[in-house]
């Protein structure tokens, strides 16, 4: 499949302080989030994608054109900013309808694309009051509209769900979800995770200018084999449970939770040991109330691979 | 429903047209906005006070039997030449008054988006910084010409009809090109010189002090340069006197200070060709790690 957006050795720099370092990662269509902690290059990597800061090296391409100096590609893309960046003597409604003039929309358009964009937003009772007396959620839900109040194509959102409120956050995480489903390009950037694990699976992570891994949740488990998985069981015995298998070699540490019910396995093969612990539950004729995985998030696989 | 995958992906495959003018919605925004500032519309009317002067004087001249009580000590007063044009368009008052105006509508022009970060969005649209910083000159050269070119122009035609003849203009052919080269003169200087201003901070107070302040102080460093090495030169250093200077060349004047108006002109140019520069390195997306 081809990929929508490109980077081949990308790298920026900014004096003595590494932006991006040899960065090649290819975006295919759907939901992609970027994943990494402040300064890890995920805005870096997000304005040489929308072609707002030119490589040192390599290139980074959006429909196979490259994004540096050449502007009309942005009518194919819609940036979401992280920080706010309005003119707040301006209402809503002028925001959107000044920017879409860059677009060559007549008059007509530009009104109709304007009240559909602050609409899918939830901002039409706002949309003439000035930009100045609006909420952060509100700032933020305009800062949404303008972006894909062209159409655009492919989006490119730098940590969109900053400061909305959880209602705030759900809608606008539909809308985003909506846009895969016809078929669009979305990259987010966050560093909340579970704001990206609502919205896909497909994630890249970026640690210090450098892509730490790409693919699905499941495939960056895979790469992250050396470091051990916790499992917690909750059983009517648990220690009766946990002795059955603590010789097995699959097993690294185990614990005891205060309650007395449950206990935590870490391990580094988690199909092997989930294999022996239901051997050892049906052997013994114990009950296995609960098997959850608290390290089963982005956050862990986050921490696991930047070491912390 | 189908997935994203099964459906195909829809890749765009259309023509990237370019707009003509793609500077011109950073110019309309900025003009749109400079009337929205408290003040600026009396500032702007202010603005054409020496303009309405000019006409009421054109006007006695003309009808100078009629007024003959009201100008019997000052005769020169209503003497209307190139000279007379030269004075006011170049004098203390009016440049203050166009400075004022400007710097309703043009301190905030690049501060505002430096503060709001909105180069990012700027620059995500199909826009090169060439066509961002023509805008915003654009917003400039909007208020000089309407504040210099238009009116004064028209006070020529004005002459010609409360005169009810061609002479004065078969008499100075020139003086309307005159006026239009001034103005231009002023657009390209005050342009350069207040996007400039306008790029060292990113509060529209900061940046109309600053204005204010290097207009004048130049002006009065220049005093105080003179006083000590009394010399004529030290004029360089004032841009009030710089303007007044290459105006008098432009109205085929004699210039106020006993130097060659091309020193003028080059300390004109050195500073927008130094501004361009610097408006070249600030505006930029913001970068992420400073």
């Amino acid at each position: 499949m081809t990929a929508v957006i490109a980077a081949t050795h990308l790298s920026k720099w900014y004096g003595h302080v590494l932006g991006l370092n040899d960065v090649s990662l290819e975006i295919e269509e759907g939901i992609t989030g970027l994943l990494g902690p402040n300064g890890a290059g995920k805005s870096t990597f997000m304005k040489l994608a929308t072609g707002q800061l030119k490589p040192n090296i390599g290139t980074v391409t959006v429909h196979g054109r490259r994004t540096w100096n050449t502007p009309g590609i942005f009518r194919t893309i819609g940036f979401c900013p992280e920080p706010d960046a309005f003119y707040d003597d301006m209402t809503g409604f002028e925001f959107l309808t000044g920017l879409l003039r860059f677009y060559g929309f007549s008059a007509k358009e530009r009104r109709e694309r304007a009240a559909r964009a602050l609409d899918v937003v939830d901002l039409t009772g706002d949309k003439d009051r000035l930009i100045r007396g609006y909420s952060r959620g509100m700032r933020q839900r305009v800062k949404f509209a303008q972006t894909i109040a062209h159409d655009p194509e492919v989006l490119i959102l730098d940590e969109p769900l900053s400061g909305l409120d959880p209602l705030g956050k759900r809608k606008l995480i539909k809308v985003i979800r909506d846009f895969r489903s016809q078929g669009r390009t979305v990259l987010v950037s966050s560093h909340v995770l579970p704001e990206i694990e609502a919205l896909t699976s497909r994630i890249v992570l970026i640690h210090q200018g450098q892509i730490l891994a790409q693919g699905d949740i499941s495939m960056v488990r895979e790469l992250i084999e050396a470091h051990p998985h916790q499992i917690s069981v909750r059983s009517s015995d648990p220690r009766g449970l946990a002795a059955r298998f603590v010789a097995d070699p699959a097993v690294l540490k185990m614990t005891f939770d205060p309650d007395g019910r449950t206990f935590v396995v870490e391990t580094r093969d988690r199909d092997e040991l989930f294999g022996h612990l239901a051997e050892a539950a049906l052997a013994a004729g114990i009950e296995i109330e609960e098997i959850t995985s608290p390290d089963d998030n982005l956050q862990s696989v986050f921490e696991y691979l930047v070491g912390k | 429903m189908a997935t994203v995958k099964e459906r195909g992906y829809r890749h765009w495959d259309g023509r990237l047209v370019e707009r003509r003018f793609p500077w011109l919605p950073i110019a309309r925004t900025g003009v749109r906005l400079a009337f929205r500032k408290k003040g600026f519309k009396f500032a702007f009317a202010a603005a054409f006070s020496p303009a309405t002067v000019f006409l009421g004087l054109l006007y006695i001249s003309e009808r100078i039997e009629d007024f003959k009580a009201l100008v019997r000590t000052n005769q020169n007063l209503l003497n209307v030449s190139p000279n007379y044009f030269k004075t006011f368009l170049t004098s203390g008052p009016f440049l203050f008054l166009l400075v004022l105006v400007l710097v309703f509508a043009s301190a905030g022009l690049i501060a505002e988006d430096l503060k709001h970060s909105s180069l990012q969005l700027y620059f995500a649209r199909p826009l090169k910084k060439r066509d961002y910083l023509i805008g915003k000159l654009a917003v400039i050269a909007f208020f000089v010409l309407i504040i210099t070119a238009l009116p004064w122009v028209l006070l020529v035609v004005f002459k010609l009809i409360f005169a009810g003849n061609f002479k004065f203009i078969a008499a100075y052919p020139w003086l309307p090109l005159s006026i239009l080269g001034y103005a231009v003169l002023l657009t390209v200087f005050l342009g350069f010189y207040l996007l400039l201003m306008s790029a060292s901070g990113r509060s529209t107070r900061y940046v109309t002090v600053l204005i204010f302040f290097v207009y004048y102080f130049s002006a009065v460093l220049a005093l105080w340069i003179k006083g000590i090495f009394k010399t004529p030169y030290a004029f360089l250093v004032s841009i009030p006197a710089n303007l007044q200077q290459a105006g008098a060349v432009l109205f085929g004047q004699k210039p106020p200070q006993p130097f060659s108006p091309v020193w003028s002109f080059l300390v004109l140019a050195g500073i927008c060709v130094l501004s361009g520069i610097v408006l070249t390195l600030k505006v930029r997306s913001v970068e992420v790690i400073k």
